[in-house]
């Protein structure tokens, strides 16, 4: 946002005493080189994430009894429950498909309804009412994770069990589906809807002009030219799902299950490795480096959604200038 | 420029605020003494104990911290519960000065312990029941005898609904929570249910007994178990099943008198804290074990915490132990193998094991 | 040509006229029927955040009371728990993050936005820090937290690991050894400081130096049974201990007590999580820094500052507030993060009092609400709902103060 306040004559100028010397040039140099270094910390970050994941799942990997094959395909996961190495079964199935049964149910929640939410924004949305809405979601993207999942335990699955009388466990997929939609609709709306707004309005005009209904222009002229912002949108809100931490370990249950029934406990990726770190199983073991197994797996799913999503708002924004 | 006055004043603020911070510090009651207050002065003992191990004895061990740093605000206590075999882990890498059990050293642990270079005390303190909890609207199960868990809890064949444990019971999934794997809970439950066998590995498990209470207590075909405390406490959402002694052929509840007396039998068992000796040495380590010893069998008997008091003699054997400071385990003969029978017959001088 | 010649398009002489206005009237009935799907679920946020205030609220306000700002937890008497601590603690946790994450996120949007590059292989760098941020602010914040969790609490090793009953790790500074040893008067105790390093405990049979609480030094008395009574006086017995009596270790620290490895720190805490927030940062920044008018920059640069006197003086100021209101919104971010805390300290909840120094360990709102969350007992499923209304408050005040500096900015 351009400041619409005149500025003044920067400080800069105001010095009467303008030099170009070879300490400030010196001075200068420095700066650039300490600025420089920030933007390579980022790098180094990312660096030390990969480092320490791989290191780290070595320690697992490199296991007589694990098998990288059956670590990818095998369907049972034990690391928490068998105390002897021989019997424990690595499997990342089971804690695959709970990631992804939450993550489906709470995109099943957050997509429709975060972009219906953003067309009515862009579209149909008086100020007063954008007035309200805006801030609702902006304080909806602002609660703690924690307080989502508690709110999980405490109200969804509550109603769940009482309306289907007790078809649902006490931690089950579904109520913490629900509760990271409810976290992911902001991120999909307000990223949908900046994307729309971007549509330049004489699209909007020539297809009133045309003769066509309100829902005509949003869904057949705005929506398909934002696209890729929508897409990148869903693709950031399904990485941050998947990421999603608190929630389940609160409200999804500790017990990895491959099954499709979402009435059921279904632990995720994240709460494993929460939970191994709690319980601290055996500090060295195998089990224990199983979590950077896992770990690694969810870097590299949440990685690859980014870079994808990346790719698509690069190779298939249309600019309108 | 306007915009200059607010970084540095931000700046300020920040680095303010850290140091501040850090400076104010509550005060240590060290303080009260100077302003007088003579008859009763406030403790002058200082220092930092470090605790961990089993979530069943964190209570107990929890309850004594907040008693005594009443008594002596200097001391930092901080009371870990990330189960039996963690706590022996930081135990004998010399993480923690004080080790809560709720079953006793095992040999390949006392191996450590001796590798390590260290000598400690085991201190039995007080006796738990384990209860196994099922939902209250659950109206089929009245009894369990210990065939019935081994078909529910043991790897090998395992109960898939409650109508493979009774043909009469209905024909429904069994949901089960377990404590995880690192607790003494757990490795005492697998010996008696699955004896040197696993146990099933599609169970829920949790470190935190709370979440266990909340599961069985959310869902009709639920069971779970955990110590006595944590069933006292929900009384109201849970109900315990009375466990058929194999010896009497009787269902007792894991009631105070039924623990104490032995009926509760095979799921009563002893708990420990464990004290490095070293530690000891350390005016506020000896100060905390002192006051531990004196309030733990108060603290049980006003059901300040729900577990059951030791008996008379036995715990006169506890506290013969801490004030000769005999060292060694009860429980590992010397040959380095597990002793096992009843704890009350174990916990003698002639079966003490030092190194 | 004549017009004439031209026939009609098909599809408007074929076209009935009724069939026409009966399909453009399906249309707009449809069109209507959209708009109001579209109100119906836009209030389904406003719906979904009023029933999870309201349920919160009505779980927590019993509550909510001055003793749960003013007490901390406690397992004896949960009607007495309080939050103080983890209020504390968050606060020093966010002081800490935004010292770490605001220099280094700030500096980095500016390397990216002012200072263009000007050859290819650098213009590649540019575009890869880029991308790389991109993707930073994609990752889990639990993959943040087991960084921290082998960088900040145990180094990787490196400077060994946290004992107990010795000084472990290197002690930098803020550190100094004592032996504490019991006097005969009950409660009180006496400090020697230590001389030889890495003795850890010292027996007393003659007259040795210490101290006491108030930190007047004096000669130790010792006294035995066959020396006689005990001395009489409340002052001589707290100077005097029992010959041969053993004082263990005690290592006094001052606030800046610092130490590697930083262990289950707050420094640890609010380290890992200014990564966490670092990308939010730097994307913010980036923006403000983004939306200012390049006019006042070519003037700048037109008479003759040079790019980082372009930067300080009319850059970074016009942005300032843009990255304010980042900066609070990603503040907010740190103090509602549980899960990367939880990893680099565990779910311990019982402390009495804030960090008294850098390497004491903290209790942090979102953790203290995890735990009270997974208990069953009713006090402190309301604790927990009590705790969120402090938490919440907390953030809306943030965010309000983000909305105030942005409305200053926008409108004069």
């Amino acid at each position: 946002m351009p400041p619409t306040q005149p500025l003044g004559l920067p400080r800069a100028l105001q010095k009467r005493e303008f030099r170009s010397t070879s300490a400030g040039e010196f001075r200068e140099r420095c700066v650039v080189v300490f600025l420089a270094a920030c933007g390579l910390t980022t790098v180094l970050i990312t660096a030390g994430i990969m480092v320490m994941l791989i290191t780290q799942s070595w320690n697992f990997f490199s296991s007589e009894f694990v098998s990288p094959r059956e670590f990818l395909t095998g369907s049972e996961w034990t690391a928490l429950q068998s105390k002897d190495l021989k019997d424990a079964k690595f499997g990342i199935w089971p804690l695959l498909s709970g990631t992804l049964r939450v993550t489906v149910i709470a995109m099943v929640i957050a997509l429709p309804l975060g972009l219906i939410t953003a067309i009515y924004l862009s579209e149909f949305a008086s100020p007063r009412i954008r007035s309200v809405l805006k801030p609702t979601l902006e304080i909806i993207a602002g609660i703690p994770t924690v307080v989502l999942g508690y709110f999980a335990i405490l109200v969804i699955s509550p109603s769940l069990q009482w309306l289907t009388a007790g078809a649902f466990d006490t931690f089950n997929a579904t109520s913490a589906g629900i509760a990271v939609g409810i976290l992911c609709l902001p991120m999909v709306c307000s990223l949908s809807e900046d994307a729309m707004r971007a549509v330049p309005s004489a699209l909007r005009e020539g297809a009133y002009g045309l003769g066509c209904t309100p829902f005509e222009t949003s869904v057949k002229v705005v929506v398909p030219a934002a696209l890729s912002g929508i897409v990148s949108a869903f693709l950031l809100a399904f990485s941050r799902a998947i990421g999603e931490t608190m929630v389940v370990a609160l409200a999804a249950g500790t017990r990895a299950t491959a099954t499709l029934d979402p009435r059921q406990q279904s632990q995720t990726m994240t709460g494993f490795i929460v939970e191994m770190i709690k319980s601290e199983n055996e500090y060295g073991t195998v089990q224990y480096f199983s979590l950077y197994a896992v770990a690694i797996t969810l870097f590299t799913i949440t990685f690859g959604m980014t870079l994808l999503g990346q790719m698509i708002r690069r190779r298939y924004q249309e600019s309108y200038q | 420029m306007k915009f200059q006055a607010p970084t540095i004043v931000f700046c300020g603020l920040v680095s303010l605020a850290l140091l501040i911070g850090c400076d104010s510090k509550p005060k240590p009651a060290v303080k009260a003494v100077e302003d007088g207050d003579a008859s009763s002065p406030a403790s002058t003992l200082v220092g930092a104990i470090k605790i961990d191990g089993s979530s069943t004895v964190q209570p107990i061990s929890d309850a004594i911290r907040e008693a005594f740093i009443k008594i002596h605000p200097g001391v930092t206590v901080t009371v870990g519960g990330e189960g039996t075999g963690t706590g022996f882990k930081e135990f004998y890498a010399k993480a923690t000065d004080i080790s809560d059990a709720s079953r006793p050293i095992q040999p390949g642990e006392l191996e450590k312990v001796n590798a390590a270079g260290f000598e400690f005390l085991e201190l039995p303190i007080a006796y738990d029941g384990l209860t196994i909890a099922i939902n209250p609207e659950n109206d089929w199960v009245k009894t369990f005898s210990v065939d019935q868990l081994k078909k529910i809890f043991a790897a090998d064949n395992p109960a898939k609904t409650w109508k493979d444990v009774d043909a009469s019971w209905p024909n429904q999934e069994i949901k089960i929570f377990s404590p995880g794997t690192g607790s003494g809970t757990y490795d005492y439950f697998r010996e008696v249910t699955a004896g040197k066998g696993a146990m099933r590995g599609d169970m829920s498990l949790n470190e935190d007994d709370n979440v266990l209470v909340q599961g069985v207590a959310g869902n009709k075909y639920s069971i779970g178990f955990f110590g006595v405390a944590y069933y006292t406490q929900n009384a109201k959402i849970l109900k315990a099943v009375p466990i058929i002694n194999p010896e009497v052929g009787e269902p007792f509840l894991p009631t105070t008198e039924n623990i104490a007396s032995g009926k509760y039998a095979p799921f009563s068992r002893p708990l420990f804290i464990y004290i490095n000796t070293e530690s000891l040495k350390r005016a506020e380590v000896q100060t905390f074990v002192e006051y531990y010893l004196e309030n733990v069998s108060s603290l049980c008997a006003d059901g300040k915490v729900d577990y059951v008091q030791l008996p008379d003699d036995l715990f006169a054997r506890t506290i013969e132990n801490f004030d000769n400071m005999t060292t060694g385990t009860h429980f590992v003969d010397a040959e380095g193998n597990q002793r096992s029978g009843a704890f009350a017959d174990l916990f003698t001088s002639e079966n003490l094991q030092s190194k | 040509m004549s017009q004439a010649t031209i026939p009609l398009p098909k599809a408007m002489t074929a076209q009935d006229p009724a069939a026409a206005a009966a399909n453009a009237r399906k249309r707009k009935r449809f069109s209507r029927a959209f708009y109001w799907l579209c109100v119906a679920i836009a209030s389904v946020s406003v719906v979904v955040l009023a029933v999870l205030l309201v349920s919160i609220g009505v779980q927590g306000h019993s509550r909510l009371s001055s003793d749960l700002i003013q007490h901390s937890h406690s397992e004896l008497e949960p009607e007495q728990s309080g939050m103080r601590p983890a209020v504390i603690g968050s606060l020093f946790v966010c002081v800490c993050c935004a010292t770490a994450a605001l220099p280094l996120g700030i500096g980095t949007a500016i390397f990216l936005e002012e200072f263009k590059p000007k050859s290819k292989v650098l213009r590649l760098l540019h575009s890869f820090i880029q991308l790389n941020i991109a993707n930073l602010a994609g990752v889990p914040s639990i993959v943040f937290g087991l960084l921290g969790l082998s960088v900040f609490v145990h180094m990787f090793g490196v400077f060994g690991t946290i004992q107990v009953n010795k000084p472990s790790g290197w002690e930098l500074f803020g550190v100094e050894h004592y032996y504490q040893l019991l006097s005969l008067e009950p409660g009180q105790t006496i400090l020697v400081p230590q001389t030889v390093v890495n003795q850890t405990t010292i027996k007393i049979d003659g007259p040795v130096e210490g101290i006491d609480a108030d930190g007047n030094s004096f000669m130790i008395q010792t006294w035995d049974r066959k020396s006689g009574p005990k001395p009489d006086t409340r002052e001589a017995r707290m100077r005097t201990i029992k010959a041969g009596a053993v004082g263990g270790s005690y290592s006094k620290h001052a606030w800046y007590y610092f130490r590697l490895p930083f262990g289950k720190s707050f420094l640890a805490a609010g380290l890992t999580l200014s990564l966490v927030i670092l990308p939010v940062i730097i994307i913010a920044s980036q923006e403000a820094l983004r939306s200012v008018s390049p006019s006042l920059r070519e003037a700048s640069l037109g008479l003759g500052a040079t790019q980082w006197q372009t930067t300080r003086d009319v850059s970074l100021p016009a942005a300032l507030p843009g990255i304010m209101t980042g900066a609070i919104l990603a503040m907010g971010r740190a103090i509602g993060e549980a899960a990367p805390v939880l990893v680099v300290l565990g779910a311990a909840v019982a402390k009495n009092t804030g960090p008294e120094n850098l390497m004491d360990s903290v209790v942090t709102m979102p953790v203290l609400i995890f735990n009270w969350a997974g208990r069953p007992q009713d006090v402190y499923q309301q604790l927990a709902a009590a705790a969120i209304i402090v938490l919440l408050v907390v953030l809306l005040a943030l965010n309000s103060v983000a909305i105030y500096v942005r409305q200053k900015v926008q409108s004069p």
